[in-house]
Formats: C-alpha cells, sequence, structure tokens
C-alpha cells in the first residue's frame, strides 16, 4: 500500500502527526499516474498503441509543479506551527470543466484547448484554501456531453481502472478513475444527468451530487445551468463529507448558490440510521423507454444482480436500525430523459453560443472573408460531434414556434418529477422517508466503443440519476458490490434538499455494516500486483 | 387630397448610472477610457461565469418605473435573448421578456401650444448593454468596457403623432430621468438612446400601417429632424401612390439626410428563455415601499404647484422646475425669504442661471445657498442695502462662502441712514450748485434725480436714497 | 415513419447556430436528432397536471435561501491583461474580428 492509497482523513491525520510530509503525499501520486496513467489526452493524439490500451489516461494536464510548490508551502507552514486548512495535504483532481488561474482549462473540447483561464472556479479556489493540493486536470466528454467520456477531443479517452476494456462512465470520468487508481484522494466533478454518479458507480468510488444551489457554479464551464451541480468523488463517505464541507456555500459569485449554512457533515457521520426511513421504488428497478424504430414502449427490468445489490444493501442498513419501506411510487421518473433532451439542450446550445472565435480559444486559421465565415468554420473545426448535436436540438425545440411544444412542455414535466419527490420526502405525507434507495445505474460499465455514436441509448444510461437533476435534490452514490463480470456496482440514495447529511449518515453506516464483506478488499484491475 | 398624421413609437435606452455593471463588479462608467479596461470575466463572457444582479440597477430602474406610473410586478424573470454579435460576449443579452418589472405605463406629455398627449409604455424592463464596434479598414475592432452597463429598455405605444411631440418626450424624459437621479441622460453620450418608429395614416383613421424604424440618432434636435425628414418621405411616397417598406433608416448627421440600412430581417427569433443562472426578481412590498420612502415630486407636479402657490408666471415655472436641485432652491429660498416669489424667480432666472452656466455648477453646489440669497433680498428690501450692492453681493458671497451679513459689515456696504451724517452732505451739495438750486426753486422740480445722484455719489452709493430725497426736498424749500 | 427534422429544417437549423458541417457529419447529426426527437416525443402522452408550478431549478428558493443582490460597490479585475491574453487577434488593447458583411442596397 502506498502513501497515494490511504484516505483523506488518514492523510491528514499523518500529515498534522508529522509521520508524513505533503511533499511525500505529492510524489508518491505523481509516482502512482506515471505508473498506471499512461500519456496524457491530447488534440493531436495520433495513433493508439497497446500500451494505450491498458492505461487509465484519467489526464488532460498534471499540474505538478503547481502541486510541489503548494506541498512546500504546507510543510513550511506545519513547520512553523501555523495552522492549516481542513483538507491540508489532501491531493485533488479537478474535471477540466473548472476555470483554475493560470491552468489550461479545455473542456475537452479543441475549441477552447488552448485557452488559460484568468481566474479560478469557486469550488477550486475553496478546496485550495484549505490546503487540498491539485494535482492535474482530469478528462472528461466534451463539455461533459456524454456518459462514457469517449467524446473527449482528447484522446485517449480515460478507461475504466477496473477494466481498461471498459470505459469509466461519465462525464466526470476522468475524476471517477484518477479516485479509483488513487493517482488522487479526491477529486471535483460536475453532475447534470448523473455524471458524478454513474462514473463513481462504474469505477467503484463514492460520488455525490449536492442540492442544485449548494455548491457554487461559478467557474464550471456550463452544460445546462439549471442543472449543473459540481461535486466530490472520493473513495469513501468520509472523505466526501470533508470535501463537500469545504466547497459548501453561498458565494457572491453565483446568484444560485443557495443562502443556507452548511452543516458540519462530519460530525453527523456516525450518528447511525436508527429511526430513518429508506424507500425503495419499483420505478427504480427497470428502464422504460420508446423503441426507436417501432415507436412502442420498452419496459427492461435491471439484472438480477443489481436488484439483489440493492435489496442487499436494504437488508444491511436495516440490520442497522433503519426502517425499510417498499412500494414507494416515483411514476414520473420515466420521463426524465426526454424532458432531459429538451431542457439541457436549449440551455446547452445558449451556453456554447460564446464560443465563436472572437475572445478566446479556438479561431479558424483558414483566410476568411467575413465575420459569418469565421463564427462558421471556427464553430465546425473546434466543436466536436457532441456539441454540434446538442446546439442543433436545443435550436430546434426552443424555437419560437416549437417551445410550447417541447421546452415548456419539459419543464411541467420536470415540476411533475419533482412533485413525486416532494410527496415521499414530506414529513407529514404517507411515506415520510429520510432517503430513496436506487441502483445508480441499469449496468455496469459497457465496454468502450459498444454505445458510443447511439446518443439515444448512451442518455439512457442515466435514467436512474437524471431525475435527481431535474428535482434539484442531492444524491449519492457508494460502492455497492462487485458484479459477476468483475466491475463494481453502484448503490444510490437520494434525499430531499440540503438532506446531504443524511445521505452521508446512511452512506457511512452502509460502509460500515459492509467492510468485512470480501468484496470490499477487490482493488481495480490497474492495481493488482502484476498487471 | 388627403390628409395624413404620423404615428410615432419611440424605443429608448436609457443607461443608468450605477457605480457598477449590472451583473459584475466593474465599474460603469468608461468615458474617456482606454479600450477593455473596465473588463472582467463576468462582462466579457469568459467560459463559467455567472451574473449577478446589482441592486442598485434594480432601485433605479423601479424609481423610473413608478415615475412612469408603471405597476411593478412583485414577482418578474430575467430571460436570454441569443444571437450572435462580436460585441455581445456570450452570444446572449440577458434582458427582461415577457415578465419584467414594469408592467405598463404613461406619461401626460404637455405641449406648449397647451394641449396634453399622453404616452403610453409598452414595455419596460431591465437589460445589459453591450460593447461597442468600430470599422477600421476590413477589420472590426471592438471594446467590451460598455458591456455590462445597465440599461433600461422603455417603448412607447404608437402614440406621439408629430416630431415636435417625439422631441419634447424626450426633453421631458431627460429632464425626469435627472430628476430621479437615475440616468446622466445624455444622448451625445449615448446615455440616452432613441429609436423611432415612423408611420402615417390618413387623418381620422385609426388604423397602424407600416413603419419605419430610424436608428442611430443622437440628440434630441436630430430625432426631430429625422423625423420631420421621414414623415415629408412617407407623405410623398404615398401621395404619388408608392408603398411603404419596413425599412431601417440610419440618420446621417453631418448630411442631415436618412439612409437605408439592410431591411428589415423577417422574423429574427432570439429564442428567449428563462435566464437560469438568475434566481426570479422578488422585490416585496416592504423592499418598495423602502424604496418609494423618499420619492420626490415629480417635475411637472412641482411647476403646477409654483403656479398654484407662488403665482409664477407658467415660464418661470417651467424653466425653475427644468431641473430638481434649481426648483429645490428656489422654493428654500422663497420659504426663508417669506417675500414676493417673483422676486425670488427674477433673481433665479437671471443672476443665479448666470452664475451656474458661468461655473458650470448645479445649483446645490452654490456657496451662495439659498438662505444666504434670502438673506441678501431681505437686506435689499429693509433698506439696509441698494439693489446694485445686493446684486454684487451674489458673486461675493459665493467667492468667499461668507455670509452676506457678515460681507455688508467688513466691507461697510450697509447704506447711511443716519439723517445727520446725509443732511451734512446734501448742504454741501446744495452749496457748491446755486444754477440748479435757482432752477429747481424756479419750478423744475425734475432736477431733484440729479441733486440726488450728487449726493449718492458724494456718498459712493451708500445713502439710503430715499432719506436722501426727503432732506433735499426740506432744504432746497428754503 | 417521417423524419421530423427534414434536410431543409436541419439546414436552417445549422445555418442559426453559425456552423457548417460536412456530409457525413450532417447525415449523423441528422439522424441522432429525428432519434431523440421520437424519444422526447414521449411527453406529449404524459397527462399533465393542472395547475403545475414551473420552478427554474427544481429547488425552490425562498427570500430566505435567495442569496441577497449585489451592492453597487466597485471591485476592479486584478488583471485584464490576463483576459487580453487570450484573444485570437488584438490591436491597441482592441478585439478584433473580420468585417461584418452588409447587405448592399439598392
Amino acid at each position: 500500500m502506498e502513501l497515494c492509497d490511504h484516505s483523506g482523513y488518514e492523510l491528514s491525520f499523518f500529515l498534522r502527526e508529522k509521520k508524513i510530509s505533503a511533499q511525500e503525499i505529492v510524489e508518491s501520486c505523481l509516482a502512482r499516474v506515471a505508473n498506471v496513467d499512461g500519456r496524457p489526452g491530447s488534440v493531436d493524439s495520433g495513433e493508439m498503441t497497446l500500451d494505450d490500451t491498458q492505461k487509465v489516461h484519467s489526464f488532460i494536464s498534471i499540474t505538478a509543479e503547481m502541486a510541489r510548490d503548494q506541498a512546500k508551502k504546507i510543510d513550511q507552514k506545519l513547520a512553523n506551527g501555523e495552522n492549516v486548512g481542513s483538507l491540508a495535504g489532501i491531493p485533488f483532481t479537478t474535471k477540466d470543466i473548472f476555470c483554475v488561474k493560470d491552468t489550461y482549462s479545455t473542456a475537452a473540447s479543441r475549441i477552447i484547448a488552448n485557452f488559460k483561464a484568468p481566474y479560478t472556479a469557486t469550488p477550486v479556489a475553496r478546496m485550495l484554501e484549505q490546503d487540498a493540493i491539485m494535482i492535474g486536470k482530469v478528462n472528461l466528454d466534451e463539455f461533459t456531453f456524454g456518459s462514457s467520456n469517449e467524446s473527449s477531443a482528447f484522446q485517449p479517452s480515460t478507461r475504466n481502472p477496473w477494466d481498461t476494456t471498459r470505459v469509466p462512465g461519465g462525464s466526470s470520468g476522468g475524476s471517477a478513475a484518477s479516485v479509483s487508481a488513487a493517482e488522487a484522494t479526491l477529486s471535483l466533478g460536475t453532475d447534470t444527468a448523473g455524471s458524478i454518479r454513474q462514473p463513481a458507480a462504474f469505477c467503484g468510488v463514492v460520488g455525490v451530487k449536492p442540492t442544485y444551489g449548494r455548491v457554487s457554479r461559478y467557474g464550471l464551464i456550463a452544460f445546462a445551468s439549471s442543472l449543473d451541480c459540481p461535486g466530490p468523488l472520493a473513495r469513501n463517505v468520509t472523505d466526501a463529507a470533508m470535501m463537500l464541507q469545504a466547497i459548501a456555500g453561498a458565494d457572491r459569485h453565483d446568484s444560485t448558490a443557495a443562502n443556507v449554512a452548511v452543516p458540519d457533515y462530519v460530525g453527523f457521520l456516525d450518528q447511525g440510521v436508527k429511526g430513518l426511513r429508506i424507500g425503495l421504488s419499483p420505478d427504480y428497478f427497470q428502464i422504460v423507454y420508446m423503441d426507436a424504430v417501432s415507436g412502442e414502449m420498452i419496459r427492461h427490468p435491471v439484472s438480477d444482480e443489481i436488484k439483489a445489490t440493492v435489496y442487499h444493501a436494504a437488508e444491511v442498513l436495516k440490520e442497522m436500525g433503519a426502517e425499510i419501506i417498499e412500494d414507494v411510487p416515483l411514476p414520473n421518473m420515466r420521463y426524465g430523459i426526454p424532458a432531459f433532451f429538451v431542457i439541457s439542450r436549449v440551455e446547452a446550445a445558449s451556453n456554447l453560443h460564446r464560443f465563436d472565435g472572437v475572445k478566446y480559444g479556438y479561431r479558424t486559421p483558414q483566410t476568411l472573408s467575413d465575420l459569418n465565415e469565421m463564427y462558421r468554420k471556427t464553430r465546425n473545426e473546434g466543436f466536436g460531434l457532441q456539441p454540434k448535436l446538442r446546439i442543433l436540438m436545443g435550436m430546434y425545440v426552443s424555437a419560437a414556434q416549437y417551445s410550447e411544444q417541447y421546452y415548456n412542455r419539459a419543464l411541467k414535466v420536470r415540476a411533475m418529477i419533482r412533485h413525486d419527490f416532494d410527496q415521499v420526502f414530506d414529513q407529514k405525507g404517507k411515506y415520510r422517508l429520510n432517503a430513496i434507495l436506487t441502483p445508480t445505474t441499469p449496468s455496469t460499465a459497457f465496454p468502450m466503443g459498444d454505445v458510443y455514436g447511439d446518443t439515444v441509448l448512451m442518455q439512457y444510461a442515466d435514467q436512474f440519476t437524471v431525475p435527481a437533476n431535474h428535482a434539484g435534490i442531492p444524491g449519492i452514490s457508494l460502492p455497492g458490490g462487485i458484479a459477476a463480470d468483475g466491475l463494481p456496482l453502484g448503490i444510490q440514495l437520494l434525499g430531499s434538499d440540503f438532506s446531504e447529511a443524511d445521505l452521508f449518515r446512511i452512506g457511512r453506516a452502509f460502509e460500515e455494516g459492509t467492510q468485512t464483506e470480501a468484496w470490499r478488499s477487490l482493488k481495480p484491475q490497474v492495481l493488482r500486483a502484476g498487471v | 387630397m388627403t390628409d395624413y398624421e404620423a404615428v410615432i413609437g419611440l424605443e429608448t435606452h436609457i443607461q443608468l448610472n450605477t457605480i457598477t455593471k449590472i451583473f459584475c463588479s466593474c465599474k460603469a462608467d468608461s468615458w474617456e477610457q482606454e479600450p477593455n479596461t473596465n473588463i472582467c470575466p463576468v462582462c466579457t463572457g469568459m467560459p463559467g461565469v455567472l451574473p449577478v444582479l446589482n441592486e442598485v440597477a434594480v432601485k433605479k430602474g423601479v424609481l423610473l418605473a413608478h415615475a412612469m406610473h408603471s405597476e411593478i410586478r412583485n414577482v418578474s424573470y430575467f430571460d436570454r435573448k441569443n444571437y450572435f454579435y462580436p460585441d455581445l460576449p456570450k452570444g446572449y443579452q440577458i434582458s427582461q421578456y415577457d415578465m419584467a418589472f414594469g408592467d405598463g405605463g404613461y406619461l401626460d406629455l404637455p405641449m406648449p401650444q397647451g394641449y396634453t398627449r399622453r404616452i403610453s409604455i409598452t414595455k419596460l424592463h431591465l437589460e445589459e448593454d453591450a460593447g461597442k464596434t468600430k470599422n477600421v479598414g476590413n477589420r472590426r475592432m471592438i471594446d467590451f468596457n460598455r458591456c455590462g452597463v445597465p440599461l433600461v429598455e422603455m417603448v412607447t405605444g404608437p402614440d406621439l403623432r408629430s416630431a415636435d411631440e417625439a422631441a419634447q418626450y424626450l426633453i421631458r424624459l431627460r429632464q425626469l430621468l435627472r430628476w430621479l437621479g437615475v440616468s446622466e441622460a445624455d444622448m451625445e453620450k449615448g446615455h440616452l438612446r432613441c429609436d423611432a418608429n415612423v408611420s402615417i395614416r390618413p387623418v381620422g383613421s385609426d388604423q397602424l400601417f407600416t413603419k419605419t424604424e430610424i436608428k442611430n440618432v443622437n440628440s434630441i434636435d436630430n430625432v426631430r429632424s429625422a423625423i420631420e425628414h421621414e414623415v415629408e418621405r412617407q407623405i410623398r411616397e404615398v401621395s404619388s401612390g408608392n408603398r411603404i417598406h419596413a425599412w431601417t433608416l440610419d440618420w446621417d448627421d453631418d448630411k442631415k439626410e436618412l439612409k437605408k440600412m439592410r431591411s428589415k430581417e423577417t422574423e429574427a427569433d432570439y429564442r428567449y428563455f428563462r435566464e437560469p443562472d438568475l434566481l426570479p426578481l422578488h422585490l416585496s412590498d416592504e423592499w418598495l415601499q423602502e424604496t418609494f420612502t423618499d420619492f420626490p415630486e415629480l417635475p411637472l407636479n412641482r411647476k403646477k404647484r409654483f403656479i398654484e402657490d407662488y403665482q409664477l408666471p407658467d415660464y418661470d415655472a417651467d424653466l425653475l422646475t427644468t431641473e430638481r436641485n434649481l426648483s429645490d432652491y428656489f422654493e428654500t429660498a422663497v420659504k426663508a425669504y417669506g417675500g414676493d416669489p417673483k422676486k425670488v424667480s427674477n433673481y433665479l432666472m437671471n443672476e443665479i442661471l448666470r452664475m451656474l452656466n458661468e461655473g458650470g455648477k448645479t445649483a446645490e453646489q452654490l456657496r451662495l445657498t439659498p438662505i444666504f440669497l434670502a438673506e441678501i433680498l431681505k437686506m435689499v428690501d429693509n433698506g439696509k442695502i441698494n439693489t446694485s450692492t445686493g446684486k454684487n453681493l451674489l458673486s461675493k458671497v459665493e467667492e468667499t462662502g461668507l455670509a452676506p451679513t457678515v460681507i455688508v459689515e467688513n466691507e461697510g456696504l450697509g447704506l447711511v441712514s443716519d439723517d445727520s451724517a446725509i443732511r451734512a452732505v446734501v448742504e454741501k451739495v446744495i452749496a457748491n450748485s446755486s444754477k440748479e438750486v435757482d432752477a429747481y426753486r424756479a419750478g423744475k422740480e425734475t432736477l431733484i434725480g440729479w441733486f440726488t445722484g450728487q449726493v449718492m455719489r458724494e456718498m459712493r452709493g451708500k445713502a439710503d436714497p430715499k432719506l436722501a430725497q426727503e432732506i433735499l426736498k426740506e432744504l432746497l424749500k428754503r | 415513419m417521417k423524419d421530423e427534422i427534414t434536410i431543409e429544417v436541419f439546414n436552417h437549423l445549422v445555418s442559426l447556430a453559425a456552423l457548417e458541417l460536412d456530409e457525413t457529419q450532417a447525415q449523423y447529426l441528422r439522424h441522432e436528432l429525428n432519434q431523440q426527437l421520437k424519444a422526447i416525443h414521449e411527453l406529449e402522452a404524459v397527462p399533465l397536471e393542472q395547475g403545475l408550478k414551473i420552478n427554474a431549478h427544481g429547488v425552490a428558493f425562498t427570500p430566505q435561501t435567495s442569496p441577497q443582490l449585489r451592492t453597487d460597490d466597485w471591485i476592479p479585475f486584478e488583471d485584464t491583461t490576463d483576459i487580453l491574453a487570450q484573444l485570437p487577434q488584438s490591436e491597441d488593447r482592441y478585439v478584433v474580428v473580420p468585417d461584418i458583411p452588409h447587405e448592399k442596397l439598392d
């Protein structure tokens, strides 16, 4: 076990006890990166080699010098007996959708591949203020548009540390993989339809989508502004709680960052689950979608393995004192994806307007006769297929003559999804739930290339995660077991607005209740001896 | 021949005079500054930035809306207006579309001819300004300093019936904006911008016909000329059987003529939708009440009151209420003085206005406060000083900041009303003017003025003229 | 089933979006758009409840949880040259772009 394999709270403790130095932590991470990561993603990647297929490729840029400088300063502070922050010495990666001053902030897109941000995103700034150490910026689907990481303009794209022929999930694939392979202890990701929770599930780590407005979006390059949530990825619940503690709270740069006090998440962790009411819903054990060819509704139950994992978790929690309530109806969850297809596209198309070759990033090198030509060529050459698809769909469904039919209708459906949750979390209602327990994803990590290209099927990978984004409520994905194919299985807990403390408590209890289970000792493929 | 009338609506953009921009903490005023100096990631549309609404911009907008008799919505929304243009860094403008903070409204516009026209307001909302661009050769140069300056867009119904009415509307609007202190309202500097929608129709019709839109007019006089030109052109066209096209016209200030810009684009679709980066704007009744606590009496109301309370002529009342400070000054002086308000008005319209113009000051910046002015007027009335001393005192007070009584004391400017002192001088004058004395006594009594002048000259103007004349008459009778 | 987004509609969208596409891309994107629209049409079957209150963010912000509006205090950005350094083309602190096409009239 290397230093980098330790949890964040252990590292922080060792550091304060002066058993280790921040510089040693950084070197341990960089050594791990050198061992497992392979070459970083690049827009001019050339041919893929065999070696490439066996590496993780979490990173777009490794900020080794910045990390070393920062570690040196922290060690100095400790040597001088000065106070250090709550995350002192804990290494983290940042999804490259966040602006960090003086680093390339690419969104994994050619169109801003050369963009050096003149400012730092609030959640990153808050981690740095608490003396967490940034190791680098990690890969994602281009502009976060995907669930596999394959759409990144920076290739090789990230691979799953548990099986490098599989996708890590997405869009925070680099975040999940980097934490899973212990290239860093924490990662800052974003979740618009499941982009933290789904890759966390695929890579066997903890992923938190906080309540909308819990964490400032300032500096997060927007996908769908009403759905985007920055949040932590970590290897255990305690680390995730420590991280959220640091990044949550109001921000003078974000008018949607709620004015709600941040509770002591870590302090609440070990309060157990006695008396908490946790629901199971049949609507989360099947995916329902319209068959593209026949137009018929298809109901596709999740695999027995996935179902068993969730029921096992319920059993564990029940034994620890929670009350399990079955058959909780959430009938509108199935509309989450079609509503998302509309709402997120309208916002994305508008958010992508600014990438026009005028102010930053890519501008076509071709000779130009006029401004319109500059716009068209720049955007054609700079954007990959996924942004183009979202722009075109957004344009279509928000056109004045269609917006009632599509956009306004989708907003109403979104309100119905929210209403379903309100009913079951209502503490005076029939169900009075503290949380809902579900699978995070309908499947384990799929093989690279299997789904990519079929944008409808790809989107349905988010069916269990996207309702929380529509409703704005918090969700957490926890490692729940290992499937027969050797890949991690994720379970998800959803709660009411700003109930992250409860979700952490339940998650922590689940960790305790399962700590002796055999799957807990399994390691990702890239970390097993002899590989 | 058919008689036509003009049908005009004005679209105004008003820059609010806040310290900072509407959605970021950059300085709003960049007059005569280098390009791209008052900028930040937010107003240049860097990836990842978010808008945060300036409360003072909302307050100033609300004051204006209130003055325009607009209903203030307790909940309003911001929307994105999407289009590509290089002066619009985000590729969308944050504006208010269907649920703006102001709903409806009107301005009652008094015309110098004596009638009043009610101008309806159809749109009143907050939005952000775009940058400035200029052409240099085949390149377009862009300055983002103006990006994000708060604007109120205010659109009138097609209620104006002549170029004069349009000009008068702008004059009254400019007066109101300055009165409320919400905008510098200088058209030359672009604080107040105006597009005019112009059409004509046969007198008596209530139909609306195809309109043209006149853009880029940067003074009230030019708005008047441009509309006059356009109305004449439309009448010419229609009279000779031609159709009016929905053109956009550009006013060429040098040539004083209208030029056609590109023909109006068919149904530009801005794909408005709610700005997800901002919460709905909640203006509670308490907040509104607080905002309106010091809401001033508006200029037209004040003018009316000046006529009624102080019996001022219309002309005086209008001039004294062009500007809020001046009207406050007037009223304070009148109250402190207690005498004839018209006298105060005369001083203001002559000496004080000249002083303001020459010094480039506003009334409240004068060291000659209204209280000091009232003191001077009282001293003249009491015969403590004469009128010309009074007028000289104005500039002395302004220069020194000293109270007029102090200056009169220090410089010995007070009139001599000591009977014996004047009597001595009168005796001297009579003794030295035997010819005039004879003539007077022979019946040429108009000479009394000449005698008084002599006495005043001897006493360097400080004699109380009434007293001097009484003594003269008495001694000349002997 | 007929494609909702025809080639004409598609080309119009492409021009509105300030894009230009090669044939392969255009074919793929139009196909995916039509597939997604089929999924979107599922929304039409949703029975909408009466009096449904839409809120823009899922989470209902109350006056207590909504941040205050910004005070009107000037905080200059620390270094505008960092912003200007990103410009693809600039001159004397101006942002420079190719000319804007004007339609020739008359």
